[in-house]
């Protein structure tokens, strides 16, 4: 379908966006609006998908259609969406308290059941819209205002859950690097099947810690250290880098594992849109039959 | 009665809500009665949000009419407060502002005092403070020592810069702009500390203190003993855990916050199954996910507090606004049929003595308690005497209500008693075993399907509610005035409902207000003999579908004269109530 | 006077409502078995529950119990714990109620690391309700839902339960009871979070991986002197299924628990939600034992005068 894909005033929205200023958000949102656009899609053939938090907002701001639903629910939501057309781009976003905390279980079973779904999370290691708390990304120790002795568990490391589940997109971006992070999330658009992206961003209200400085020393890309994503136990290897405590860790991002397996809807399942299908009153008659 | 009420505006991340408790607490301790309110947007920076703080020398539970001063932190929000201003009303602000005839501007360099005292431009907000202050003709006795109290944790270079700010601001006030302000607080003659009619002996000085409806929720949760706190972020209850968390060193408490909501409610029931008093805090959507444990909770007779915030929904609705719309559901949550109190009340000083009175129920019939509250309640700022802030049951001690010896192993959970409620041990006791189970159960708590048993434990259950009927006490009508219409209302609106009907009490009106600081089980037959023939009844609330005229109705078949409504997430005022309520009554019926 | 402890003093009278020939038998046998061994008194311990047939375990055994919501036992386990340090406590489930409704509780229990014992009965199917496939049904396998076989890859929570870093990963059958119990054993006494995945066979809805299908795959990965220390070797050893399947220890993380972080980070006793030094008691009293001070309360007002 011709169109001029560089309109990216198709993709923008009379929304205010109500982030604080600095926001890693921001970074994210432009590498979306990048990707979708280079991805030669309308905004009409996108659904975004956004559970509650600061990050969840990318859904109101993105410029496509969308879904604002609730705090963890985001990929059951996709999920629907998806079955109901699996012509839509469905894209799920949600921040780390969203998808990790509340989420957790359905990020799980996303990863195993492989949905052709896009799952964004941004992680900042804290909860932004309610001000301060500690989050299951944050690491040990990490204090807030009300938590002055720290929290006594290690974070959560998603792309280890992942790889266990076998997730076949397992990826990692950077709210600070923009152009890359665009990169990935058009892997993830293209690839079939869960493509999830853990998007490390700082929060200038909340983290003084894992700031957007703090983050770009310690980051590095895995496709300049010829890492190669079909090798699982690579993989692995990468994945368990970090989180891991200490000051002096390195962070890798991009795509760590990358796997072909069947995407969960077109196991058995008609291809095409629910809402387009026609109803054949003889199936009722024949099934009537086992009743007489 | 002297009062006067300052409007205080900024954006997100001014420090609002530093201010006006600095304000608050510094009038409260020159003698005044304070009542703050805050208007809040969900969102972390910028937009548009304000305090006010309303000041008099009697006690004030409800937001003033108009404003006599109004302190803008952003100079460009000054137009959008005109209208809630006083005709002779002053504004303080940064820059020179366009006001209307009447008003005077008294500009003061906030953000340059900031920097220059303060170190850091956000303690413009401090500088207001000293501002404000010397303009309404206060001193500034004791503020270095209160700001190392309120500021201690985070340091002394923090409190120093504070107070130097607010120096600065106070300082900053020339007689010019003294001139400017007709408006003047000074010493009350009458109020905190200085009504010779006040109780107590010569010389008795109640000691007072501004205190958040969350706050008081949480310290009176510790007071009454209680030792796990669990809870996942969400407004307005987030701060009851956040205090919590703050104090759990020095009060002894364990307090979690698990991966969900649903986690939250099994935790606290685990803690109290294994003798601990325990308290899950949550608002509407976050209680919808808990339905399911309350269920349980009602099942295995589980002794459980639920701090249940309510906002406008349904589903995320206005995070940081206020609604009264989730009574009937904290009442008929979780499915099956289990006997619950609900707890309403009305300010700070009640939401302490409720958290006694939810662990004392809670713990006495082995049953869920509500603390139902909401936002405006949850987030103002009340000033409450010490002296009503009874406490009882200070000790968190394992409840023993058995105290006849028992035979090794011989321990029935689930025995049938009169009151319905069955003497309760906590596992690790020696020599006894205790069983709890979600399905229905036998005496001792094993799975059974029997149909005896089950009539046997359902109505054990349920007939606990009579005793939790006699602990919650009576219902009155408030400042009886031969009334021929009766006002009902619940939960924070006491305040406004009560002012509006003084106001039409003086008009001649013969009205008078019954507020129900509990809603459940719902006192029908106290209400039944407040209601005598030919009253009216009228409900304030604030939700949609009339829930409190809904529980009128169903539990004793009245059907109300009128309600008045209110939905937009905004407080009641004074004035709408006492128009909507004339309007009720019949214009010119006395 | 002590009572000789043995596994008959863990039998309680209630009647067994498990089909003849279920896999849960076994299973009760090696708890009744370790549990006597490990000279716990029943009041000393505390079972929790959710719901389904491996749920009503420990209604079967003596015990303090508590059998509250299909995949809700982990948090009421934690509440638990934190307040009686001294109880030990066990949470036992099946696999529909672990990994399906309680796959949340579970993520994060792995990473909270609080000292309990997680005994999951893994009979790749949902019994209770008669059939249906569960997380851990094998892909392919038809039951009443896929009549035309799974079409999801199963859920394979020690590999995640590697990944996640997780104390004590075992593993047992319940047709080697003896074997088991010392994996049972091992389990209570390492300080933090022990996941036991415990392999059973459903007769009357699992007609694939039966008990004896089972018996002709798996083996003991002690006669291989495998190294449970090893993560990378304990990862690859999680994945491995199908025409063979270890038992026994798989991995040891030699984390810290919960208890001991948080008594390390607070240094106040009284407030330690898990500072046991041994099994059974330890240096902090439970909960519901403590007294609270009126002067307490007179100090937190101070903040708000």
């Amino acid at each position: 379908m011709e169109r001029d894909v560089a309109e990216d005033k198709a993709w923008s929205t009379s929304a205010e966006t109500t982030w604080c200023p600095g926001c890693g958000n921001f970074g994210i949102l432009a590498a979306l609006r990048q990707a979708l656009i280079a991805a030669r899609l309308d905004p009409w053939q996108v659904v975004i998908v956004g559970g509650i938090g600061q990050a969840g907002k990318v859904a109101q701001y993105a410029g496509a259609n969308f879904l604002h639903g609730l705090h963890g629910r985001a990929i059951p939501h996709a999920l629907g969406v998806k079955f109901a057309n699996p012509e839509l781009k469905v894209i799920a976003v949600g921040g780390d308290g969203d998808m990790y905390g509340e989420g957790g279980n359905h990020l799980l079973h996303a990863f195993r059941r492989n949905p052709d779904i896009v799952c964004l999370a941004h992680n900042n290691g804290v909860y932004g819209l309610t001000k301060g708390q500690a989050a299951p990304t944050s690491s040990l120790r990490f204090t807030t205002k009300h938590r002055e002795a720290g929290t006594h568990m290690p974070p959560f490391n998603p792309l280890a859950a992942g790889l266990a589940m076998g997730g076949s997109f397992i990826a990692r971006g950077f709210a600070g690097d923009q152009k890359h992070l665009s990169r990935l999330i058009g892997e993830a658009l293209e690839h079939r099947g869960f493509g999830f992206i853990d998007i490390l961003q700082p929060c200038v209200t909340y983290n003084h810690v894992n700031t957007a400085e703090w983050y770009r020393k310690r980051v590095y890309d895995l496709e300049l250290e010829s890492h190669n994503p079909l090798d699982a136990d690579v993989a692995r290897a990468r994945i368990l880098e970090w989180p891991a405590p200490g000051d002096d860790v390195e962070i890798p991002i991009g795509v760590f594992y990358r796997s072909r397996r069947p995407a969960y809807e077109t196991c058995g399942r008609p291809g095409q849109a629910i809402t387009g299908l026609e109803f054949d009153t003889g199936v009722v008659k024949k099934a009537m039959e086992e009743f007489r | 009665m002297s009062e006067l009420s300052i409007v205080i505006t900024g954006r997100a991340g001014q420090g609002l809500q530093v201010i006006s408790r600095t304000l608050g607490r510094m009038l409260v301790r020159a003698g005044y009665y304070v009542f703050v309110t805050q208007d809040v947007m969900s969102r972390i920076r910028g937009g548009h949000n304000f305090a006010r703080v309303r000041v008099s020398s009697g006690p004030v539970a409800a937001d003033g009419d108009k404003a006599q001063v109004l302190v803008a932190l952003d100079p460009a929000l000054v137009a959008r407060h005109l209208p809630d201003l006083a005709e002779d009303a002053v504004v303080v602000t940064e820059a020179p502002a366009e006001l209307p005839a009447g008003m005077n501007a008294v500009v003061i360099p906030l953000a340059d005092l900031a920097r220059e005292h303060g170190e850091d431009p956000v303690m413009a907000n401090a500088a207001a403070v000293g501002a404000t202050l010397a303009l309404l003709g206060l001193e500034l006795d004791g503020t270095e020592e209160m700001f190392e109290n309120q500021f201690a944790h985070k340091g002394n270079e923090v409190v120093k810069r504070n107070v130097a700010a607010v120096r600065a601001g106070f300082r900053a006030v020339e007689d010019d702009h003294k001139r400017c302000c007709s408006h003047r607080l000074g010493t009350p003659a009458h109020g905190l500390g200085h009504d010779p009619k006040l109780p107590g002996s010569f010389g008795h000085v109640p000691r007072h203190v501004l205190i958040s409806g969350s706050e008081a929720i949480a310290l009176g949760a510790i007071a009454a003993g209680v030792r796990v706190v669990t809870g996942y972020p969400m407004s307005p209850a987030t701060p009851i855990v956040a205090y919590c968390f703050g104090h759990a060193q020095e009060a002894g408490l364990i307090v979690e916050q698990p991966e969900d909501e649903v986690s939250a409610a099994n935790l606290a029931i685990g803690a109290a199954f294994a003798g601990a008093r325990a308290m899950v805090c949550t608002a509407g959507g976050g209680f919808c996910l808990m339905n399911e444990a309350l269920s349980l909770d009602g099942m295995t007779e589980v002794p459980l507090v639920l701090c249940v915030g309510m906002r406008p929904g349904p589903a995320t609705g206005m995070a940081t606004r206020t609604a009264q719309a989730d009574v009937l559901f904290s009442i008929y949550a979780g499915h099956g049929e289990f006997p619950r109190a609900v707890l309403t009340p009305a300010d700070a000083g009640q939401a302490f003595l409720a958290a006694q009175e939810a662990f004392r129920i809670a713990w006495k019939y082995q049953t869920p308690v509500f603390i139902l509250f909401d936002q405006f309640m949850a987030d103002s700022l009340w000033t409450v005497e010490e002296d009503d802030l009874r406490t009882e049951n200070r000790q968190g001690r394992q409840e023993r209500q058995a105290s006849e010896p028992m035979e090794a192993y011989s321990y029935r959970r689930y025995k049938p008693t009169e009151s319905g409620v069955s003497p309760m041990l906590v596992p690790g006791t020696p020599e006894q075993l205790v069983y709890a189970d979600s399905d229905e159960h036998t005496e001792e708590g094993h799975i059974t399907e029997s149909a005896a048993t089950r009539d046997l434990m359902v109505n054990k259950r349920n007939s606990k509610l009579h005793g939790i009927r006699q602990e919650l006490g009576e219902v009155k009508v408030e400042a009886e005035v031969e009334a021929e219409t009766l006002v009902f209302c619940f939960g924070s609106t006491r305040g406004v409902v009560a002012e509006a009907v003084a106001r039409l009490q003086k008009k001649g009106h013969k009205v008078a207000m019954v507020h129900l600081r509990y809603v459940w089980p719902f006192p029908a037959e106290a209400v039944a003999g407040l209601v005598t023939k030919g009253k009216k009844v009228v409900t304030v609330e604030q939700n949609h579908t009339g829930q409190l005229a809904q529980l009128l109705l169903q539990e004793w078949g009245l059907r109300v004269d009128g309600i008045v409504r209110r939905y937009d997430g905004r407080p009641f005022t004074v004035g709408e109530v006492e128009s909507e309520l004339e309007k009720m009554m019949g214009v010119g019926n006395g | 006077m002590a009572e000789q402890l043995t596994p008959r003093s863990f039998e309680s009278a209630d009647p067994i409502a498990w089909c003849p020939g279920c896999g849960n038998f076994g299973i009760r046998e090696a708890v009744k078995l370790a549990l006597s061994e490990l000279g716990l008194k029943p009041e000393q311990t505390c079972f929790v529950s959710g719901i389904g047939q491996a749920a009503k375990a420990p209604h079967y055994i003596r015990c303090n119990l508590f059998n509250g919501l299909h995949g809700r036992t982990l948090p009421v386990a934690t509440g638990i714990k934190l307040t009686n340090p001294e109880l030990v406590v066990f949470a036992e489930g099946g696999d529909g109620d672990g990994y399906a409704e309680g796959g949340n509780h579970f993520l994060h229990a792995l990473r909270r690391n609080l000292d309990m014992t997680y005994l999951v009965h893994d009979n790749q199917i949902y019994g209770l309700t008669k059939g249906q496939t569960s997380p851990t049904s094998e892909a392919g396998l038809r039951t009443r839902t896929t009549p035309c076989g799974a079409i999801e890859p199963a859920f394979r929570p020690l590999a995640l339960a590697v990944m996640m870093d997780t104390g004590f990963v075992g593993r047992g059958f319940c047709g080697r009871p003896r074997h088991l119990a010392d994996i049972i054993k091992q389990a209570v006494q390492h300080r933090g979070f022990s996941l036991v995945e415990i392999l059973q066979n459903c007769v009357s809805f699992n007609h694939v991986n039966t008990a004896k299908w089972y018996s002709h795959r798996i083996y003991d990965l002690a006669e291989e002197k495998h190294d449970p220390a090893d993560r990378d070797k304990a990862y690859q050893k999680a994945l491995e299924w199908g025409d063979r399947i270890p038992l026994g220890v798989i991995y040891k993380s030699g984390r810290e628990s919960y208890g001991v972080l948080a008594r390390d980070m607070t240094e106040v006793a009284g407030t330690v939600p898990d500072g046991a030094a041994s099994l059974r008691g330890g240096d902090c009293p439970p909960l519901a034992t403590s007294e609270r001070t009126p002067a307490l309360v007179d100090r937190l007002l101070a903040n708000f005068r």
